[in-house]
């Protein structure tokens, strides 16, 4: 992959740089406290981009699948029925988005452009969005600590899947291009070649920076064993399930999961607005049929099913990569503490010690 | 300009529509509408436009259709036409607010429908099987597009036995259907009430009563079942059937699950494995066993 180099000052050139080729930038932006997010780039806050922050709560996957997404207009005159759809195709690029999040848009790639249907309304916002990730190479504003992307395999640098990616070495960034269209930017002036010691740098930085990680092992090998082979014990998806206060924010902060419900809302006399909403499997209406019949009555069911999502291995062959990226989001948000790494943990601990009880009586 | 790595994404084939918005509903009409139950309609309709009409009656047996009633929602229901008849209808009870307003619509009004979902029963490969139909209430729902479909292509079966469940004669479904198959030389058909109304002369007791009747040889050799009701009456009848020598994988049902895309995103019908809209609705009870869930 081509690498340039750019002067610290010149870094959000890369933005000037987009906005110039018509894209609106979101980028990330610091509020009060721990409170970060992404808002579109103006000639106003330009200067208060950050390239190191902690990761927002709020995942950049909005832009690809926004939390509220209009999807038809269906108007009624003179006995007639017409149903539009409604498209939404920006040119948008995300400055600073971070390698867990790359990690997180690729597996909703795989998930609703793969299957035996094309989701429609996400390839027309995936098809133009510009990813500009940036590495975490500062351990205090960077990571956070409940980011696992060293176990997820997804960070601190992403692999591929960005158009460009940028990197602080101290006095120079880092650029390298993992699309053609992220190459074409490395024309401008504002580049120039390195040499074999920014390389090595890199490489320093990244040794140091994946050592500065808290949550370092989420047995995820193990765990994946142990839930394809349904040989989670029932008392542990019950203990797990009794922490859960059934809030679903682990679902709404996760940049990998998928799941939307469908709604109709009135928009004129004779005009109706089809919209989907983002959903939760935590929550106890998302199996409930009309009739009242639920299939998944308990708590621990429904939080079961989140878990096994993630963990199987059927799906990860399914798609072809993992619905959880590392990114800590849900150990931040959870009040029970099960986030990945502790249910992870949890399994692995209560089937290990099962299974080795077993193993010994017979 | 291609700028992102949605490109490198190799979808080659592996798309039913690549460029069709699979979330669009088309214009349908309400033709007409027949009660048959207690809250239960049948609702016959056709698409506005003729091409789309063409198009969806080359579903399958089992296969089912997203209705939308525009301000209220969408809701997944089976086809029980059978793709061998002219007319397309739903037959739909009343339960909630999406079914409430078919139930309130008239010949002429117009919704909307998306499909057919769903992998349906493969009929072809039962080519040369016999056939056992069990169904409890409107469970025969989907199964009637089978059994029609089945009588249609009457040569290519061996036997074909049908069985059927309600819970008091005026709960008896498709009537005219009833008794056409009843009559019918090349079909046994079998009835069951749970309470009779004094009028009743045939037999009463759960539908699994009528495999123990003198007279009644349910096939069971070389021979697929499908078993289609509520939760109680699917496993008496798996435990009979397997007692009879039935093996996991000929017992075949249809699974209901809220649903709200019928595609396989929105992540709702999801168990165990299983996206029961594209990877159902149809399973065998060798392959029900293994989903782990409520039926």
């Amino acid at each position: 992959m081509k690498a340039r180099i750019l002067d610290r000052a010149d870094v959000l050139k890369i933005v000037d740089l987009l906005r110039q080729q018509g894209y609106e930038v979101m980028a990330p932006f610091c509020g009060r406290g721990r409170d970060t997010y992404f808002d579109v780039v103006t000639e106003q806050n330009r200067d208060q981009v950050q390239t190191h922050f902690a990761n927002p709560y709020y995942p950049p996957k909005r832009y690809v699948l926004p939390h509220i997404e209009p999807m038809l207009k269906v108007t009624r005159a003179n006995g007639n029925v017409r149903i539009e759809p409604i498209y939404e195709e920006p040119k948008r690029a995300i400055f600073g988005i971070r390698s867990c999040d790359v990690a997180g848009i690729y597996h909703l790639d795989l998930f609703y452009l793969g299957g035996s249907f094309r989701d429609t309304y996400y390839d027309k916002r995936r098809k133009n969005l510009f990813l500009v990730n940036m590495v975490c190479t500062d351990p205090d504003r960077d990571v956070g600590d409940e980011c696992f992307c060293v176990c997820a395999d997804t960070g601190p640098a992403a692999r591929d899947r960005f158009d460009l990616q940028l990197m602080d070495l101290g006095d120079e960034f880092m650029a390298v291009a993992g699309t053609p269209a992220g190459e074409s930017l490395l024309a401008d002036p504002v580049f120039r070649r390195g040499t074999e010691a920014h390389v090595e740098k890199r490489r320093a930085i990244l040794d140091e920076v994946r050592k500065r990680f808290k949550t370092s092992t989420s047995w995820f090998s193990a765990t994946v064993r142990y839930v394809s082979h349904g040989e989670v014990l029932e008392k542990t998806w019950e203990e797990i399930g009794n922490r859960c206060i059934e809030c679903g924010g682990c679902t709404y902060v996760c940049p990998a999961c998928t799941c939307f419900t469908v709604s109709d809302r009135q928009t004129g006399p004779d005009e109706v607005e089809r919209v989907r909403i983002w959903d939760s499997c935590a929550l106890g209406g998302f199996t409930r049929m009309a009739g009242g019949h639920n299939p998944r009555k308990a708590v621990h069911d429904r939080r079961n099913r989140r878990f096994f999502r993630k963990l199987a291995h059927y799906f990860i062959q399914r798609e072809l990569s993992m619905a959880c990226v590392g990114c800590g989001r849900c150990v931040d948000v959870c009040h029970g503490n099960i986030g990945m790494p502790s249910v992870v943990e949890m399994i692995r601990r209560a089937t290990a010690e099962f299974e080795n009880h077993e193993h010994v009586s017979r | 300009m291609s700028t992102s790595a949605v490109e490198k994404i190799d979808l080659t084939g592996a798309n039913i529509s690549a460029t069709e918005n699979a979330y669009l509903p088309k214009v349908a009409i309400l033709d007409r509408v027949v009660p048959e139950i207690t809250d239960v309609k049948t609702f016959y309709w056709r698409f506005e436009d003729a091409a789309e009409q063409q198009a969806f009656r080359r579903f399958r047996p089992g296969q089912f259709a997203q209705v939308s009633l525009f301000g209220v929602g969408e809701f997944p229901t089976s086809l029980p036409a059978s793709p061998t008849e002219d007319e397309t209808f739903f037959t739909v009870r009343r339960v909630g607010s999406c079914t409430a307003a078919l139930h309130k619509m008239k010949p002429g009004d117009k919704f909307a429908v998306r499909g057919p979902y769903g992998n349906g029963f493969p009929m072809e490969d039962y080519y040369g099987k016999s056939l056992v139909f069990v169904a409890g209430g409107i469970g025969l729902i989907p199964l009637r597009s089978c059994i029609v479909y089945a009588l249609k292509h009457r040569d290519k079966y061996n036997h074909i036995q049908i069985f059927l469940g309600a819970k008091t004669p005026q709960e008896l479904m498709y009537v005219p259907n009833l008794r056409e198959w009843e009559q019918s030389a090349g079909v046994e058909c079998y009835l069951s009430v749970d309470r009779s109304d004094g009028v009743w002369a045939g037999n009463v007791g759960v539908v699994g009563s009528l495999f123990k009747k003198p007279g009644v040889q349910v096939q069971v050799e070389d021979t697929v079942a499908f078993v289609c009701g509520p939760p109680v009456m699917f496993r008496f009848v798996i435990k009979d059937l397997l007692t009879m020598g039935f093996q996991e994988r000929n017992i075949v049902s249809t699974l209901e699950r809220y649903m709200k895309c019928g595609i396989g995103k929105c992540g709702h019908c999801c168990i165990g494995v299983a996206y029961v809209c594209v990877d159902g609705p149809v399973f065998t009870y060798e392959q029900i066993k293994k989903l782990g869930e409520d039926i």
